[in-house]
């Protein structure tokens, strides 16, 4: 009833699971005992990041174009080492802030009698999709640089955009018919 | 020999964890725990007389006490479930939901294979039957860790102790039970060590985690959010909102 794989696959996923409580059980403990004035979940709080359009100059070609035109190979690896492990910090940093965010909120909320299963689930989706670009966006910067990934994301979001535009395109054209049909009938 | 060998050191164990817990009075804590640990100690017994004095009858008594074994394990689980949350009603809800949905999931799906190959109740022999349940174990294990590690839910040496050997000899269960099933002769010998094995392994985890009792680190201070949870949930929605974007903007996308 129940194939090899998924069986292996779940054993291995509790197993895994586990691990991770005994790593993260004590430091638990520790934090709750120790905590004793956590300050309260703010709703107005930010990110506490560094601003997008600082950040968008690391994705930014301009300076590699620049670095470039000097002709200098050791400068331009220089230049794509420090930028790659910038580029890496960040990525670091939001999903630390990413993380902070849902830790407080889990923090603020799991006492709460009225906890609300579908709001916690689509909270706790959003919360994974973020994670994993921030996954995705570690991987690419460590393989391609950040340069090439700002290309890879305008790619994306161009695409996006046009897939977006086709969905609408037949969206029209399947209500244009439905109309037409019930006019006709 | 080494099954021997195992047999006796898991009943030494059994013996000592029971001996300590009446001892600390962790046997009113966790009920159901030291039921289960009794339990196996009877079946242990049992096992042993019935294969002294009537060896023919020693494949139904042992089936039979592995199934209630299988049984009173789901008690386990709801143990955990009951006093690992019992500070916190709200992820004790989400839970219960997360539960609810995966036996609605696994009932489906038993309910579509059985449709599809109706003799498999019939084929199935009785470790496929225990590896089958020893999964539906695993997953509402896991289910409830994953929750507990999200929520960051504050467990006591004691809990976490029973969770962690429950957890590691279901999780190695399947796995062993799994690999069992298909392996060759020569190679099952191996694997039925390690099948034995997982629940030493359990009770020497149970040892160190239940030699005495420790209690819960109970959360300081209690969150006064009761009228404003969706307030909370909508600021958190609004600041991963405000994460995505800032990401899209920083990428340039």
């Amino acid at each position: 009833m129940i194939g090899i794989p998924t069986a292996l696959l779940l054993g291995t996923v509790l197993l895994l699971l586990l691990l991770l409580m005994a790593a993260r059980g004590s430091a638990v403990a520790r934090e709750v005992s120790s905590r004793s004035d956590t300050p309260p979940f703010e709703e107005e709080a930010g990110l506490d990041l560094c601003p997008a359009e600082f950040v968008t100059r690391i994705f930014c070609p301009d300076d590699w174009e620049f670095v470039s035109r000097t002709r200098s190979r050791q400068l331009q690896v220089l230049f794509r080492r420090e930028r790659k492990l910038v580029a890496l910090v960040w990525v670091h940093q939001t999903s630390i802030a990413i993380r902070r965010i849902m830790r407080e909120h889990t923090e603020a909320t799991r006492q709460s009698h009225d906890l609300h299963f579908a709001t916690e689930t689509k909270l706790g989706l959003v919360y994974a999709e973020l994670m994993l670009i921030c996954g995705m966006l570690f991987l690419a910067i460590q393989a391609a640089g950040p340069q090439r990934v700002r290309g890879l994301a305008v790619y994306a979001g161009a695409l996006s955009g046009r897939l977006a535009q086709a969905q609408q395109n037949f969206k029209t054209v399947t209500t244009g018919r439905q109309f037409h049909g019930a006019g006709s009938s | 020999m080494l099954s021997q060998s195992i047999w006796w050191a898991s009943i030494t164990l059994e013996v000592l964890l029971l001996a300590r817990a009446i001892r600390g009075k962790l046997v009113f804590r966790y009920p159901v725990f030291y039921f289960y640990l009794s339990f196996i100690i009877f079946e242990d017994v049992i096992s042993f007389l019935v294969f002294r004095w009537k060896p023919a009858f020693y494949s139904y008594t042992y089936w039979t006490t592995e199934f209630l074994c299988v049984l009173i394990g789901c008690g386990i689980v709801f143990e955990i479930y009951r006093v690992g949350l019992a500070s916190f009603p709200g992820t004790a809800r989400m839970a219960r939901n997360i539960l609810v949905v995966l036996f609605i999931v696994a009932a489906a799906k038993g309910l579509v294979a059985a449709t599809n190959d109706p003799q498999w109740w019939l084929e199935a022999g009785t470790l496929e039957l225990e590896r089958t349940l020893r999964v539906m174990e695993a997953v509402c294990v896991a289910a409830l860790v994953a929750l507990f590690l999200f929520y960051s839910i504050p467990f006591g040496k004691n809990l976490r102790g029973i969770l962690l050997g429950y957890g590691l000899f279901i999780g190695l269960r399947v796995i062993t039970l799994t690999f069992f099933i298909g392996a060759s002769d020569a190679s099952r010998q191996f694997w039925g060590y390690i099948y034995s094995a997982s629940y030493l392994i359990a009770l020497g985890v149970w040892c160190v985690h239940l030699w005495s009792y420790e209690a819960s680190p109970a959360p300081r201070h209690t969150i006064q959010i009761e009228r404003q949870y969706q307030r909370v949930a909508a600021a958190t929605q609004r600041r991963l909102h405000d994460a995505r974007t800032y990401v899209a903007k920083a990428v340039g996308s």
